[in-house]
């Protein structure tokens, strides 16, 4: 009788210590945290002159506007990002620390994307085609808003003295 | 004294109804769960002069699938694998996230338990969560119908899937054990199971471990990128008998890193990969009384932990959920008492603690709730059983502030819940009876479904929960008929159920424009459900088999006018005919399904199908082992099959032309 409660408590222990040691190291708090989220109702793209290069509204886009371009090889001017609220008014994007840019092109043989930090950034043709853009307010390790599908055409190559852009930190 | 039940069966001495019931008697016909165990001990002598089961749950419990049944069913889940029974259908979004839904309800409806206790997952909060329980390592899968819903679920109207383990093996005084491995060619790849019972001294031990390994899913449109499954389970046991009481413990672990594919309107475009964990540590405790080993007192602690990441990409944690949840329940088991037999009294105290990461909105939140649950039959005049069941409950719900809730819907909750059923069973003929079943349902809300505020990316929806909905509540009824001839066994069945008040998510028409995704908003309206099924089998020893299975359900809204409910599976058939010989049993099988045009607004009607099958079997018993292979070949023609319940429908079809293998051997 001895041998089996001795049996039975041994037993007892080793599942015991098996749970334990399985659930102790996190078993109370998720490995990520909650953050406030940027939440936008459209997005809107600005040339350096102020013009509109893309604007997106509730999912609908002005149809008005023409499709960003760039030529492969060439860099297109810098896009300012903005944002627009429930009441079709412009906002700024979020300015703390946690929020950055992020995008994803549809054909990366097509598009490039050049990125310098903050809310803006340069189209960066690769090759001949067309393909689609989507930007994203990313959070963490997701993202808070995004656009849906930009088109982008990217020209013919041009020789980079020839680009009708040029940047010049490169110079 | 009404005459116990067993014993009325013993009167009737003839052949023809030895033949009927011959099967029932195997099946533990008038064994309840407690009086499994009892039988494992060898006391089935004791048991047996006891009425202690309804007549009509004992011909239920032949319902189960298990053993043959079981393998020749078995599949990638176990919403899978009882997919063909009377009234279940699938809710899924690829092959790993898959639930039973049972008369057209899913959710919190369906009560999945392993071992007669909570499965802690959250399966039923959204359909890309997979249910954490392995098929292959499964003995026996029932779907509980009727008064005994009570004993674990308030949902009356829906039903509870037992997954049966015995991962704590009382009574087991004999070495055995099996392995088992399955292929296929749909979502190539296969698990594998070995499980082996061991006695030490008066000591009971089991350990059993499983894999599944299975790539992407194969349809007729091509391979479905991001359906991979990668699953790993194992739990050991083991029991002790001190005097009159048995003591065990058991620790099941389920992981599983599984992918939901992408391609949406509004989702990720490489879809979501989902990585869970959960673990479970059982105690149970069992009080056999010297006077009647039949009345058995049981005691189940559990504590369980369910912990799961949705990820983006590779590192890129979108979601993530952390349940940890205790439960305690006891059952007393009285076998006669009075005018009453059968009976069973009980009660659950139930914590549970949700915590949330990553993009959802949800508030962390602790829930408590607390129910007692009474079941007993008794003999009305002239073959009239009556099963009477109660189970009333309350549950709080307290959550916490958070950064991402919306402030004003951070309110506490309470919830009171009452849910009765009453069945009627007449015995009309020999081996035939006709039953009425009237029942109250009521559930209450979920965590999610009070208070949770955000895109869920896995399921391509932003979903809003409503932290004022009362809880669901509604009335019903079934009338079935079950005949039981010498070769031939016949249901039918037709049920309704008015719901005061149906908590489900409603699609509103609007977008959230941040995220693109359409918002879902959880509402409670008046809505009617009623359905119907039918099941005939011709089963006999050696010879021809057959079966044929149909189902439907209608489900309707009560708004201004009615409106069809959303997520209703349509009409659908199963029929199969094989061939008995000893050792063998070549088949062939055909699934019908009707379109589905009766959808809610903003939902797609979904195409009809049918897919035509071919199996074989074989069995052979030797001194040492039992040997089982199921060889099947499903969807032959490769037919594009749309499950209406699938958000993956739009995308692609199911899975295509499948071959597949299962091998078991038993020692």
């Amino acid at each position: 009788m001895k041998s089996i409660k001795k049996l039975s408590v041994a037993l007892l222990s080793v599942i015991f210590c098996v749970f334990f040691a399985a659930c102790s190291d996190d078993s109370s708090s998720t490995s990520t945290e909650q953050h406030e989220h940027f939440e936008a109702e459209g997005w809107v793209l600005r040339w350096p002159d102020g013009s509109l290069a893309y604007r997106v509204y509730q999912g609908k886009a002005d149809s008005s506007l023409k499709p960003l371009r760039v030529n492969a090889n060439c860099l297109s001017e810098h896009i300012n990002v903005k944002f627009l609220d429930d009441d079709k008014k412009e906002i700024s994007a979020p300015k703390d620390n946690e929020h950055s840019l992020g995008w994803t092109v549809g054909d990366e043989k097509i598009l490039d994307i050049e990125w310098e930090g903050g809310w803006g950034f340069h189209l960066k043709g690769v090759k001949k085609g067309e393909t689609t853009l989507i930007l994203k307010v990313k959070h963490h390790d997701h993202s808070d808003a995004r656009t849906p599908e930009i088109r982008v055409i990217v020209d013919e190559a041009l020789d980079a003295d020839a680009c009708p852009f040029q940047d010049e930190d490169e110079e | 004294m009404p005459m116990p039940a067993r014993s009325r069966m013993k009167m009737r001495n003839s052949s023809f109804f030895k033949a009927a019931m011959g099967s029932l008697l195997l099946g533990g016909f008038l064994l309840s769960y407690g009086q499994e165990f009892v039988q494992d001990l060898g006391t089935t002598n004791v048991a047996a002069e006891q009425s202690s089961q309804a007549i009509l749950d004992g011909l239920r419990e032949d319902d189960d699938l298990k053993d043959e049944r079981l393998e020749r069913a078995l599949s990638t889940t176990i919403a899978e694998t009882i997919k063909n029974e009377p009234d279940v259908a699938i809710r899924s979004m690829g092959p790993a996230a898959a639930r039973p839904v049972i008369k057209g309800l899913s959710g919190n409806h369906v009560e999945v338990t392993e071992d007669g206790s909570f499965n802690g997952d959250m399966s039923a909060t959204s359909p890309d969560h997979a249910v954490a329980s392995e098929v292959i390592t499964a003995r026996k899968l029932r779907i509980v119908r009727g008064p005994n819903i009570l004993r674990h679920s308030f949902s009356t109207a829906g039903g509870v899937v037992h997954v049966h383990r015995k991962d704590i093996p009382f009574g087991d005084t004999i070495f055995h054990g099996y392995v088992a491995g399955y292929g296929e060619s749909g979502q190539p790849g296969y698990a594998t199971a070995v499980g082996v019972n061991v006695p030490v001294d008066r000591v009971s031990l089991k350990g059993e471990l499983s894999a599944r390994k299975m790539n992407d899913m194969n349809t007729p449109d091509g391979e479905l990128e991001n359906t991979e499954i990668e699953t790993s389970s194992g739990a050991v046991g083991g029991a002790v008998p001190v005097g009159n009481f048995r003591f065990g413990a058991s620790y099941r672990w389920f992981d599983s890193d599984y992918g939901i594919p992408g391609g949406f309107i509004g989702g990720h475009p490489n879809g979501v990969d989902i990585e869970l964990h959960k673990y479970d540590l059982t105690l149970r405790g069992l009080y056999l009384p010297a006077s009647n080993f039949a009345d058995t007192l049981d005691v189940t602690f559990r504590k369980n932990r369910y912990h799961h990441k949705e990820f983006e990409t590779a590192e890129s944690v979108g979601a993530e959920f952390l349940v940890n949840e205790d439960n305690l329940r006891m059952e007393k088991f009285v076998s006669l008492l009075g005018f009453f037999y059968g009976i069973h009294l009980g009660g659950e105290l139930d914590y549970r603690s949700v915590k949330m990461g990553g993009y959802v909105f949800t508030p962390p939140t602790y829930s408590y709730s607390g129910a007692v649950f009474a079941v007993a039959s008794t003999e009305g005049w002239k073959g009239l059983e009556i099963t009477l069941s109660s189970r009333m409950g309350a549950v709080a719900f307290r959550p916490r502030e958070s950064v991402v809730a919306d402030k004003d819907a951070i309110e506490n909750r309470n919830f009171a819940l009452f849910s009765f059923d009453a069945e009627f069973s007449q015995r009309v003929g020999i081996g035939k009876f006709l039953t009425l079943d009237a029942y109250r349902t009521s559930r209450a809300p979920t965590i999610e479904e009070l208070y949770n505020q955000g895109p869920h990316l896995a399921a391509y929806t932003y979903e809003q929960g409503n932290h004022k909905i009362d809880a669901e509540s509604g009335y019903g009824g079934e009338i079935e008929y079950r005949g039981y001839g010498e070769s031939v066994n016949l249901r039918a069945s037709m049920y309704g159920t008015w719901f005061l008040n149906y908590l489900a998510p409603r699609a509103t028409g609007d977008t959230n424009w941040s995220q693109l995704l359409p918002i879902y908003r959880v509402q409670g309206d008046e809505a009617l459900l009623w359905g119907t099924s039918y099941s005939i089998e011709h089963d006999c020893e050696r010879g021809i088999y057959g079966l044929l299975i149909a189902s439907y359900v209608r489900g309707r809204y009560k708004d201004r006018r009615w409106r069809d409910m959303p997520q209703i599976p349509p009409f659908k058939a199963y029929g199969e005919i094989a061939y008995k010989f000893e050792h063998f049993r070549p088949g062939a099988n055909v699934t019908l399904a009707a379109p589905q045009n009766k959808t809610d607004r903003y939902e797609e009607r979904t195409p009809g199908f049918v897919t035509a099958g071919l199996s074989l079997e074989t069995r052979w018993k030797l001194s040492l082992a039992e040997y089982s292979l199921v060889l099947r070949a499903d969807n032959l023609f490769d037919a594009d099959v749309r499950n209406h319940l699938s958000r993956l429908k739009s995308v692609m079809p199911e899975k295509g032309r499948n071959f597949s293998a299962f091998g078991k051997v038993q020692f």
